[in-house]
This record gives structure tokens, C-alpha cells and sequence, in this order.
């Protein structure tokens, strides 16, 4: 479920942003538009690499750590997060293969709808590669989010649950998703509000993310975010614990 | 003489006429229980009742109550229309002895069992004042301080909601006290003796762990060999990273024994989900669970991932009646899956949270807040988990220095490995 920090949810490009207001906007104009307000489509192909850092809370448990997030394209992630009391929670992806090694559940080769989120949310530059993400992409009609009107637009994968974005009419970026996170434990509705964009070498990116999911509410604060760094290819190799399970399979 | 007279006005204090103030406090008790189910209960109608109805229901009755007895029995009708367990309402004096039993930071090093009756010494921290005073296990503690033992065990378990593992914890409360005093003890040695010794009161066993919101909980892990068997114990499922390390690395390091041993008596639970994890080092085979836990919006699977080179040997756990929540999850899913045998006594059908709280009238309410059904089907909560073979724990045994449901799983798993 903490995948999701990592912002899955922004998308596409396309200049024409002055809507009517009785008729909704395509979900590829309001994709485009979220593109062009957070830097363009010329700042996102300059980023080969990112190194995210931040920490996280779940504030009713008093569970505080530490997080960094690793990313190259096409699809490789790696992220770990240092939980008080938990310990180290790796997760990653690279070559169509997304995996997690977690100290409570452990080690696991991720499969499915699962796999299919994870390999999506890691796809590097993600608001330039919608079409290949998504088979369908639609305005759903407006909502209010904290008194401002945004419009709502529903993605689907090939596999997996559809997810919504709420884009800000008058600002044009993200505020919200929702979906329903899949995992062998079950299937969870999440439910994430971003704000607090900030310009990081040329792409404005959101860098406090508050998501409620069963019950609980984690709240993710970026704190830096380096583009263009030299990441070493060893970098996205999995652990030796899901090394061994790979080779088992 | 004492103990009469506290009792004569015990009974005089329930049936006395209530004062106006006495039964606005039964009524705002009345409120509280019925809202806490309300609110926390994991059925959206609780036991799939119109619990507006039962509001209505009761609270005229709760109004006409004479008494905080009467008072008391109309929110344990209320209850006990759940038809669930771990839903109760104990008398003021009784939550002073367990859900207001407050443990000092500081113990003799001594671990007992209520053994018909009796809290008979089961093992001796290293190290304590205790073990360098000479308690042997199978004595039997008849005195902590100011308090006999005896009459507390005894109106702890005159009480039927109250499970072992609470009686168990009203009696370390008794063996516990500030760090760094002196408690007096008195024994009943083997020999049938009498003996009062001071005993220090060092800091508790293993090393301190906090986890969120938890209190700060020491927490230890022994691991050894019995012949070619392995065996581990460890007292709660936290200090997740080096309880989990440890673990892991006791199992690893044990592929080739005849069979492995994990010890769950008086573990009552932790981080539900260390459950999984620890079963991943057991089951070889994908896609199993140990079982789900029902809240009120969600359910979660208790899913195993099989770990590389798991173990497969025969696997013997054991449990008693202080063996709860987490360690409830892990046997009966594991005794469901087929994988290990379990040995001990019943658990303390305490597979969930459930929380006890003080009403605005003295009373205690305890109430859980989940639902937790093993693979096998069973709800664990208030069921437990049943041994396949019940040996208990008995004093004559550990006089003797043996402990016979040890020596029950190692004699299975030598069978297991002996050519039939």
C-alpha cells in the first residue's frame, strides 16, 4: 500500500486548456493540461533517473520512518522505508518483475493485478506513458474537494481496478485518487490527497501525500528529490531472500 | 474474618437503595457499553441485531435497576444477546485485580502457572534474584507482599469470562513492584515447607522494545537444541526485526534436525502479522493462509509466503491458556493447514484485540472488536485452539525438573523419524 506514495497517479499532455463549463473536458485534454501546468512535456524527457527522499507517519499508530525512492526507466523502482519498530520494507521492480521483502510477511514475488499496479506506478515518467498504462481513460463529471471544483477522471488498466484522479479545474493538478489496492491479503480502496507541489528541476511534483487505506492514515512528506543522478544498475537488484525465490521458480 | 465482613458489605453495598447519583452512573455505564458496540463492533448490526432496538429495549430497564447489581445484570443481558464471547461486565472489585492491576517495572524473575489453584513456579529468569535465591520451579508462591495469593486466585476464578491468561496476569501484577525494591515472597518448597524470601526486583527479562503506540514491552527469544530437534521460545511477537531475525535464523539453521519445536505458552500475542512471516520459513506450499480477520469494513488474509528452503520436518508447537491473539493466529492456522502438531492445553480464545475498560460506575467492560476465522473455519475468538494432544503442565513434573509437553512433542517428532 505504500507503493502508492509514489505518485501513480499523474498522466498526460495536451496544450488546449480553456474549457466551457457545461461540457466536460476529454480525460486526454485534462491528462495533457496536468502535463503542461506541472512543466511540460520537454522537462519530463530531460529526467533519466530520480532519487527521492522523505519520511513517513502513521499518525494514530505513532509509527514514524524514514523513506527513498529510487526510479529509472523504463519500469525500475526501488524504494525502502525505514519503519520505528518495523524495520526495513523493500519493495522493487525492473524487467516486468515487481517483488517485496517486507520483515513482517516477508519475502514475495509480486503476480497478478498486483503486479500489473506495481509495474504501473513504476513506470518512469509516468504522465508521458498514460496510453501505454491505461486502455481507457474517461471524464467522469466534476467534483468539490475542499471547495474547489475538480474534474474527475476514471482510468483503466488491462489488469487491475479502474483509477479515478481528481485534477483541480482552476489549477490543473492532481488533488486526489482513488483505487483499490490489490495484494494477496485482499483488496483495499485507497484513497490519497496530494498537495504541497514543488518544483524539482523543471516538473512541479507533490511533496506531501496523506492516504487513508483500511482504516489508517500514512502521511508521506518529500523532502528532496535529486533528477539526473548516477544510480548504479545494482541498485534495482532484489535481495538475496527474493534472489533465492526467482531461482526457485 | 476480614474477607467475611468485606464480603457481608459487599452484599449490603449491591442491594442498598441507590442514591440519585449511583444510578445516573449505571446509566451513563449502560451508555457507554451500548456505544462502544455501536461504534467498534465489527458487524455493522452487532450479532446481527437492530441494535437501536435493543436501546430501546434496555435502557427503561437499566432506569428502573434498584441496585448496581441489578444494574449490572441488565448491561450483561444486553451482552449477552450478542451471543458472543469476550463481551462482559465485571464488579469493580474484580477489574482492580485485572484490567486495573497495574504491574510495577520491576520482577523477581519468576514465571508461574495457577496450577489447581496453586501459581506454581514454571521457570526462573537467568540472572534474577530469584534464581540466585534458589526457587526451584514447582514451588508455589503463597504470598507476594501484603497479598495472599490463594483468595485472589480464588474470586478470579469464580468469575467464568475471565480466561487463564487474565488470572495469570492479576498474579505477575502481585509478583511485580518497583525496580530496584524488595518484595517478600513466600514459597512452598518442595518439601512442603514454608519459605519467605526478599527478593530484588530486577528489570524484566530480555531487552526493551516500543512499537507506535504500545507501551514499552521487554521482549527475549531462547533458542537451543533438544538432541537433533530445534526448539525456540520467545515471550511476544515484537522486536520485530531482531525477533523475526532470530527466527528466521533458528529454523535456517536447522534443516537437517528430525523435527523443530516452537514454544508458545504464555505468549500473548503482539504483531499479527509476524504471524505470516514466521509461518513463510515453515510452509513450503504457495498460496495458503493461516485464516482472516473480519473488521468492521475490511477483511484481511492471513497469507503465508513460503521462503526459499522452508522448512519441512515435523513441526511441534505449544500452546496453554496464556497463549493468545498472535499466537492463537499461528497454531490454529498451522494445526488447520495440517502442518504442525500441536501440544499443551487450550489457549485463551483471545485470537483478537479485545479491550477492557473502566465504567463510569467502577465496573470493568471488556469487549473485542474483530472477528478472526483459522483456515479451518473456526473462529478462534472465544473457541481457541484445541491440542491435538492435551498434556498438562503439573507440579509433581516440575518438581521433578521436567516439563512433560516438551518431552510429549519431542517423543512425536522421534517417532516421526524412526522407520515404523
Amino acid at each position: 500500500m505504500t507503493r502508492r506514495f509514489a505518485i501513480f497517479l499523474v498522466f498526460s499532455a495536451c496544450p488546449g486548456w480553456t474549457f466551457a463549463d457545461d461540457a466536460l473536458p476529454k480525460a486526454e485534454t485534462i491528462l495533457d493540461r496536468f502535463i503542461e501546468v506541472t512543466g511540460g512535456r520537454a522537462a519530463y524527457e530531460k529526467r533519466q533517473s530520480e532519487v527521492m527522499t522523505g519520511h513517513v507517519e502513521m499518525t494514530a499508530q505513532n509509527l514514524k520512518g524514514t523513506l527513498t525512492r529510487y526510479s529509472a526507466p523504463p519500469d525500475k523502482s526501488y524504494t525502502v522505508m525505514e519503519l520505528d519498530g518495523v524495520g526495513k520494507i523493500e519493495e522493487g521492480s525492473a524487467g516486468g518483475v515487481a517483488w517485496e521483502n517486507n520483515p513482517m510477511t516477508g519475502p514475495r514475488i509480486k503476480s497478478g493485478a498486483e503486479k500489473a499496479q506495481s509495474l504501473r506506478e513504476a513506470t518512469f515518467n509516468g504522465p508521458l506513458n498514460w496510453q501505454k498504462m491505461y486502455v481507457k481513460a474517461e471524464t467522469a463529471g466534476v467534483e468539490t474537494i475542499d471547495g474547489e471544483e475538480c474534474y474527475k477522471v476514471v482510468l483503466t488498466p488491462a489488469e487491475g481496478k479502474p483509477e479515478t484522479t481528481y485534477y483541480q479545474k482552476k489549477s490543473g493538478l492532481v488533488v486526489r485518487t482513488t483505487t483499490v489496492a490489490s495484494s494477496p491479503m485482499g483488496e483495499f480502496p485507497v484513497e490519497q490527497d496530494v498537495s504541497d507541489y514543488k518544483n524539482f528541476d523543471g516538473v512541479l511534483l507533490p511533496t506531501k501525500m496523506v492516504q487513508k487505506v483500511a482504516g489508517q492514515e500514512i502521511v508521506f512528506t518529500i523532502d528532496s528529490v535529486k533528477v539526473n543522478e548516477q544510480i548504479t544498475a545494482d541498485r534495482f537488484n532484489p535481495p538475496a531472500e527474493v534472489k533465492a525465490l526467482m531461482e526457485k521458480k | 474474618m476480614r474477607t467475611f465482613a468485606g464480603l457481608l458489605l459487599a452484599a449490603a453495598a449491591g442491594y442498598a437503595q441507590l442514591t440519585a447519583e449511583q444510578r445516573q452512573l449505571n446509566i451513563e455505564s449502560f451508555e457507554k457499553v451500548w456505544t462502544t458496540i455501536r461504534d467498534k463492533h465489527w458487524e455493522r448490526n452487532p450479532g446481527g441485531l437492530d441494535w437501536q432496538a435493543i436501546h430501546a429495549e434496555y435502557r427503561p430497564k437499566i432506569e428502573q435497576a434498584a441496585s448496581t447489581e441489578q444494574a449490572r445484570q441488565v448491561m450483561r443481558d444486553m451482552l449477552a444477546r450478542l451471543h458472543q464471547t469476550h463481551f462482559a461486565i465485571f464488579p469493580g472489585n474484580v477489574y482492580e485485580d485485572v484490567g486495573g492491576a497495574v504491574m510495577g517495572g520491576g520482577t523477581p524473575g519468576l514465571e508461574t502457572r495457577v496450577l489447581e489453584g496453586q501459581a506454581v513456579v514454571t521457570s526462573i529468569d537467568p540472572g534474577s534474584s530469584a534464581e540466585r535465591a534458589g526457587v526451584h520451579p514447582g514451588w508455589v508462591v503463597t504470598r507476594a507482599g501484603d497479598k495472599d495469593l490463594a483468595p485472589m486466585i480464588r474470586k478470579l476464578q469464580a468469575v467464568p469470562e475471565l480466561h487463564e491468561l487474565t488470572l495469570e496476569r492479576a498474579v505477575e501484577a502481585a509478583l511485580s513492584g518497583p525496580e530496584g525494591g524488595d518484595l517478600a515472597v513466600t514459597f512452598l518448597d518442595g518439601d512442603g515447607r514454608q519459605r519467605t524470601m526478599n527478593l530484588r526486583l530486577g528489570p524484566p527479562r530480555g531487552a526493551p522494545s516500543r512499537f507506535g503506540n504500545l507501551p514499552v514491552e521487554y521482549v527475549w527469544f531462547e533458542s537451543k537444541k533438544i538432541g537433533n530437534i530445534g526448539y525456540v521460545r520467545f515471550n511476544l511477537f515484537l522486536d520485530l526485526a531482531r525477533v523475526m531475525g532470530e527466527f528466521g535464523k533458528a529454523v535456517t539453521g536447522c534443516r537437517g534436525c528430525d523435527g523443530f519445536i516452537i514454544d508458545l505458552r504464555g505468549n500473548p500475542g503482539g504483531i499479527g502479522g509476524m504471524a505470516m512471516g514466521m509461518a513463510g520459513f515453515l510452509v513450503e506450499k504457495p498460496d495458503e493462509k493461516l485464516g482472516t480477520m473480519y473488521m468492521r469494513d475490511n477483511s484481511l488474509k492471513f497469507v503465508i509466503n513460503p521462503r526459499a528452503g522452508a522448512f519441512d520436518g515435523p513441526l511441534a508447537v505449544l500452546v496453554d491458556g496464556c497463549s493468545a491473539s498472535t499466537s492463537e493466529i499461528f497454531a490454529g492456522g498451522l494445526q488447520d493447514l495440517g502442518r504442525a502438531r500441536i501440544f499443551g492445553t487450550k489457549t485463551a480464545a483471545a485470537a483478537l484485540p479485545s479491550a477492557i475498560e473502566k465504567l463510569p460506575n467502577g465496573d470493568g467492560f471488556q469487549y473485542a472488536i474483530a472477528n478472526y476465522i483459522s483456515e479451518g473455519g473456526k473462529a478462534l475468538e472465544g473457541n481457541g485452539v484445541t491440542p491435538d494432544v492435551t498434556v498438562k503442565l503439573t507440579r509433581a513434573a516440575l518438581l521433578a525438573g521436567r516439563d512433560p509437553v516438551i518431552d510429549a512433542a519431542v517423543e512425536w517428532i522421534r517417532k516421526q523419524r524412526t522407520p515404523q
